[in-house]
């Protein structure tokens, strides 16, 4: 049976694709070293596959069609939109999908009781997916399957569903006659705001950024579920603070254990998530 | 209906570099003409519709008014990125971009954005 060795939450800010240069700015360097992390733990994991949660940041899916839960089912995908290669200078990237993963994620006939997922054959991914993997896997030799979580466009799934989804996901790979070994990795925010009252003016909600590290550090999903289920409470530290449930839903798939690493880096944009589970 | 319209043209225009640099040529102009495409009710769907306070706050690049009418944030941010960005100087550039719409929203608070 396939293996859940590893889940890794970072995230995807893309400014900081143009900032973190080479020489890497004294005030990003920590962010930096913590994407090197987690680029270690994987290639010292020997994954074959991943799995990456992220959002869509309102270009594939609209308010003309918003699933709550997509899963890429596709052979391959494009990377990254024309207004991200203009607004932060990003590259066009091509990764390989996989199939029989995404396959036994959604069943191929029937979905999962648990819960249910939208596919999707034909989804360019945008620097929600691009960033993470060009930073923690930068050979992007790895074939991926994405899911989209719906975080920014209202309603959006329950805390208890990305809960759900991460369960399903260690029971899919785990049921998976194969002998790969699977990574998570899940890209999202603390406290941010994009366009809100508090745009780019460091962490919009340091208390709620503490909190959030803690759930992870102490394998607390009990408290991660009571807070997050106020949407309100997460709309007032940032209108993109939402997708900070794509890392509870890690948690949830390691089994609510507490992370390996658990750090919040701060940085002139926001405060950044680094969360880390292996096993080795 | 109307947020979802305000942001289906903010879509419009942000997705395309074409239609960033039409917009910003004449911002009236394109949003007239986009006014006047769309499916129909016969064409594969694709509706367009703006009240005349939402059309006008366009033809101005009035993010303020935008995000008083209710444009979801992070869609309104990047847009207004993507329309004043031409007018960077050595003095004044993304920072200053970013402080302008920042005081002109931040009196409004969390404004209702969802359609």
């Amino acid at each position: 049976m396939a293996e859940l060795v590893l889940a890794a939450a970072t995230p995807h800010n893309p400014l900081l694709w143009r900032a973190m240069n080479d020489p890497v700015p004294d005030d990003l360097q920590p962010i930096a070293a913590n994407f090197g992390r987690i680029r270690e733990a994987v290639a010292a994991h020997d994954v074959d596959v991943l799995v990456v949660i992220g959002t869509d940041h309102v270009r594939q899916f609209f308010y003309d069609n918003s699933p709550p839960f997509v899963v890429g089912k596709a052979e391959s995908y494009h990377g990254t939109w024309e207004n991200e290669v203009r607004t932060f200078g990003m590259e066009y990237v091509e990764l390989a999908g996989h199939r029989e993963l995404a396959d036994e994620i959604t069943g191929r006939t029937v979905l999962p009781e648990t819960i249910d997922l939208a596919v999707s054959l034909e989804w360019r991914l945008d620097h929600s997916y691009v960033i993470p993997l060009q930073y923690v896997r930068p050979e992007l030799d790895l074939p991926v399957v994405p899911i989209h979580t719906n975080a920014s466009m209202p309603p959006v799934p329950s805390v208890r569903r990305f809960v759900a989804l991460g369960e399903h996901l260690r029971d899919a790979i785990e049921r998976w006659d194969s002998d790969a070994r699977v990574a998570i990795l899940t890209s999202g925010h603390m406290a941010n705001d994009v366009g809100g009252p508090r745009t780019f003016a460091g962490s919009p909600d340091p208390d709620f950024d503490e909190a959030a590290a803690s759930w992870m550090r102490d394998g607390d999903l009990e408290g991660a579920i009571r807070v997050c289920s106020d949407f309100q409470r997460l709309l007032e530290a940032g209108c993109m603070t939402y997708q900070y449930l794509n890392a509870v839903a890690a948690l949830a798939a390691m089994g609510g254990r507490p992370a390996d690493f658990a750090e919040v880096t701060p940085s002139r944009f926001a405060s950044s998530p680094f969360f880390l589970w292996g096993s080795r | 209906m109307s947020k979802y319209m305000v942001d289906k043209f903010i879509r419009a225009v942000e997705l395309s570099d074409a239609a960033v640099a039409a917009y910003v040529a004449d911002p009236a102009g394109v949003v007239d003409a986009w006014l006047a495409g769309g499916g129909g009710p016969t064409g594969p769907s694709d509706d367009r519709e703006l009240t005349t306070a939402e059309r006008d706050a366009f033809a101005a690049r009035d993010y303020a008014a935008l995000y008083a009418l209710g444009a979801h944030p992070y869609l309104l941010w990047h847009f207004t990125e993507a329309v004043y960005e031409h007018e960077y100087t050595p003095e004044s550039g993304w920072r200053e971009l970013v402080e302008r719409y920042r005081a002109a929203v931040a009196p409004q608070g969390i404004v209702d954005y969802i359609p």
